[in-house]
């Protein structure tokens, strides 16, 4: 399962994913350090360009889906209770900023070709599988859970009622789970390491993405954007 | 001798008793040794305590002698060994690397990791796959195969890796008959440059493949020899450890030894 | 930091998996319940502090990824917290009865509300999960000042998840068969029977 994933063939598809990641990075620090209330706005009005000519405006419709709510909390608690319209713009802007700049580094990088990308960077073996296999795991588990969840109410499992017959609902959905879980242990072990999955060696990379020029000149350009704002705005 | 073990016993961590009991045997490449026995007679944890898993990865005191391929292989020089000892356990599922999008990733897993670089890579993962004859699946999600497509995947994944010692813990058990009919045919020649050990318990289909059986019970070797003269005993027959075929002729009252297959007794009763 | 072991390697993201997964159990209920440390504390039950803060932080980016939930990065030191929590509590044989764990648990509760009160506060203005948002709404609107309100709300979720998840770690303890809890360094320390 790609989460998020759409296949193309646009800008970002084809921008090192460490160039992308490092976008996300720098408006989730920009949207902090840069001054005024719709500075966060602007940052988001970029990024809808962005997602235009990359063709993945679909995107935005997920992150304006994703971010409503919160504009709803937002209003509500800072605008009407605490009569700060100017800060729930503010904070508004910058949900909307991280998670649209996140979702579009979701939709056009896929998972896999993620952990090559860490790996060709010299990213310690052990923490990319891990990133990568718990990607494959959390799908997995959650369809098991479903399953045990469905399982266990036609058995008469209750989840209405009192606060007391829910919270003990909680044991009969959650221990089968976990100790599934914890009975695949040992045989996954044993296949990962007869796979040198443990062995100190360095792992090849099987298609590790192209790092151009320009990926490399847009990550010192945004390293020295969110540098430059952060010493403009934190120096004393 | 690619695998030595002399006296070997071992025991699984909080077990009450041994899984292995002084176990000795030694086996080098030409034929396919056969390990049999009842269920939880210890063939798997065998074929783990060669591997250097047992009790490297799975805890537990081992005593005795392992040496496969000249060294201990739970001890010290194990690094050495990397990539040299394949084993394919029962249940694809739980063999899958977890980080392969497609076929070939998951059959490239192991190659990977031992930092071959991508032609060989790639020559390797094509081979293992025409081996079990599922090139065409090469570029699916190994999540949406079928079980006997899974496991042929898997064994072709512990192939890729060109191991000396092949050890095989039922790779048959989700394929169906002439699926496991191929792969058992193919084992023997697997076994003319390698050391191929198969630990099942599917003794009808498996034993034409075997040149040497090894049986255990709770344990410990009861018989080590020539299929006929381990599998064809009253014995044997009692222990459950032998094909149907001779479990009929003991039945059948027919002499020592029983045939062992539908073949051998034709042969012999058609006279 | 030493290689990952193949257990961890094949441990860990079982773990992480069951962090997200029960996510959906805790909806299930519709009781203010996350369940999303769990795997977290388990592994700090079966290994140890060190394992469970690699959890906590593969965890924290798997949440950042995931299902647009809104559990940033900027959380993980309250996952890392809870990581030694957890690991610290395990030495101390906290999971050895019900009592004992579901004490630690609540003040794990009130620890991790502590941590997170700032990091929501200060960057997210108090806004972040939809369900503690909410009483964080509902205690602004009766005329609380933000910063208790929020505050306030963190705490009534985190006290009892945190509580409710250190139990069901007990009962996983409890019900895991002896050859199988011996396998985990920890694991029957953490219970009280080594």
């Amino acid at each position: 399962m790609t989460l998020g994933y759409r296949p193309g063939q646009g800008l970002l598809h084809r921008t090192h994913p460490l160039t992308t990641a490092a976008l996300a990075g720098a408006v989730s620090l920009l949207a902090f350090l840069l001054p005024g209330e719709l500075a966060p706005w602007a940052l988001v009005a970029g990024l809808c360009a962005l997602a235009l000519v990359a063709g993945l405006v679909p995107v935005l419709g997920a992150a304006a889906a994703f971010s409503a709510p919160f504009w709803g909390f937002l209003a509500v608690i800072h605008g009407v209770f605490g009569h700060d319209l100017g800060t729930a713009v503010v904070l508004a802007g910058r949900i909307t900023a991280i998670l649209t700049v996140f979702l579009l580094l979701l939709a056009s990088v896929h998972p896999g070709r993620l952990v090559d990308a860490m790996l060709a960077r010299g990213v310690p073996f052990g923490l990319a599988y891990l990133l990568a296999a718990t990607l494959q795991a959390v799908p997995q588990l959650q369809r098991r859970a479903t399953a045990i969840l469905d399982a266990q109410r036609c058995r008469g499992l209750r989840v209405r009622g009192s606060v007391l017959r829910r919270l003990r609902a909680v044991v009969p959905l959650t221990v089968p789970l976990v100790l599934g879980a914890l009975a695949e242990v040992d045989e996954r072990a044993l296949a990962l390491e007869i796979r040198g999955a443990a062995s100190g060696t360095r792992r090849t990379p099987l298609d590790p993405p192209v790092d151009g020029p320009w990926d490399r000149a847009t990550r010192w350009i945004l390293l020295a954007a969110v540098a430059g704002v952060a010493i403009w705005r934190l120096w004393p | 001798m690619s695998v030595q073990l002399e006296r070997v016993s071992f025991r699984y961590p909080g077990a009450a008793f041994d899984a292995l009991r002084e176990v000795t045997f030694e086996c080098a490449p030409g034929c396919v040794h056969l390990v049999t026995g009842r269920l939880g007679a210890g063939c798997s944890t065998l074929l783990q305590v060669i591997a250097g898993l047992a009790p490297h990865v799975t805890g537990g005191s081992r005593s005795g002698s392992v040496v496969t391929l000249g060294r201990d292989p739970a001890g010290s020089e194990r690094h050495d060994l990397a990539g040299r000892i394949g084993l394919l356990l029962p249940t694809p599922w739980t063999q899958l690397s977890g980080m392969a999008y497609t076929v070939a990733e998951e059959v490239a897993f192991g190659p990977a990791n031992l930092g071959w670089d991508r032609e060989r890579i790639r020559q390797a993962v094509d081979e293992a796959l025409r081996l079990v004859a599922l090139e065409r699946v090469a570029a699916r999600d190994p999540r949406t195969l079928s079980g006997g497509e899974l496991q042929r995947v898997m064994f072709a994944a512990v192939i890729a890796m060109d191991p000396e010692v092949c050890l095989l813990d039922e790779p048959a058990m989700e394929l169906d008959p002439a699926g496991a009919e191929a792969l058992y045919a193919h084992l023997p020649v697997l076994a003319r440059e390698r050391t191929v050990i198969l630990a099942t318990t599917d003794l009808d289909r498996a034993v034409s493949a075997a040149g040497r059986v090894i049986l255990l019970d709770g344990g410990a070797v009861i018989g080590d020899g020539n299929p006929a003269e381990i599998l064809g005993t009253p014995r044997a027959v009692e222990t459950g450890a032998t094909t149907t075929v001779a479990r009929i002729a003991s039945l059948a009252g027919a002499d020592l030894t029983y045939p062992l297959t539908v073949a051998a007794a034709v042969e012999r009763f058609s006279r | 930091m030493a290689r990952l072991s193949s257990r961890l390697l094949a441990l860990i993201p079982l773990a992480v998996g069951i962090n997200l997964a029960l996510g959906k159990v805790a909806s299930a209920t519709s009781l203010p319940l996350f369940l999303d440390t769990v795997g977290t504390v388990l592994v700090a039950a079966l290994v140890g502090p060190g394992a469970a803060v690699v959890t906590g932080l593969v965890s924290q980016t798997a949440f950042t990824i995931v299902d647009g939930k809104l559990m940033w990065m900027a959380f993980l030191p309250v996952q890392l917290g809870i990581a030694l929590y957890a690991g610290l509590a395990a030495r101390y044989r906290m999971f050895a009865s019900p009592l004992r764990a579901v004490a630690s648990g609540l003040g794990l509760g009130l620890i991790a509300a502590t941590l997170s009160w700032p990091i929501s506060l200060l960057l997210f203005g108090g806004v972040t999960a939809s369900g503690v948002t909410l009483v964080t709404t509902a205690l602004t609107a009766v005329g609380m000042p933000l910063q208790w309100a929020v505050y306030g709300a963190s705490l009534s979720s985190d006290l009892l998840d945190k509580a409710v998840t250190f139990l069901l770690v007990y009962v996983v303890l409890e019900a895991l068969p002896r050859r199988m809890a011996v396998r985990f360094p920890a694991a029957e320390r953490s219970r009280g029977r080594a």
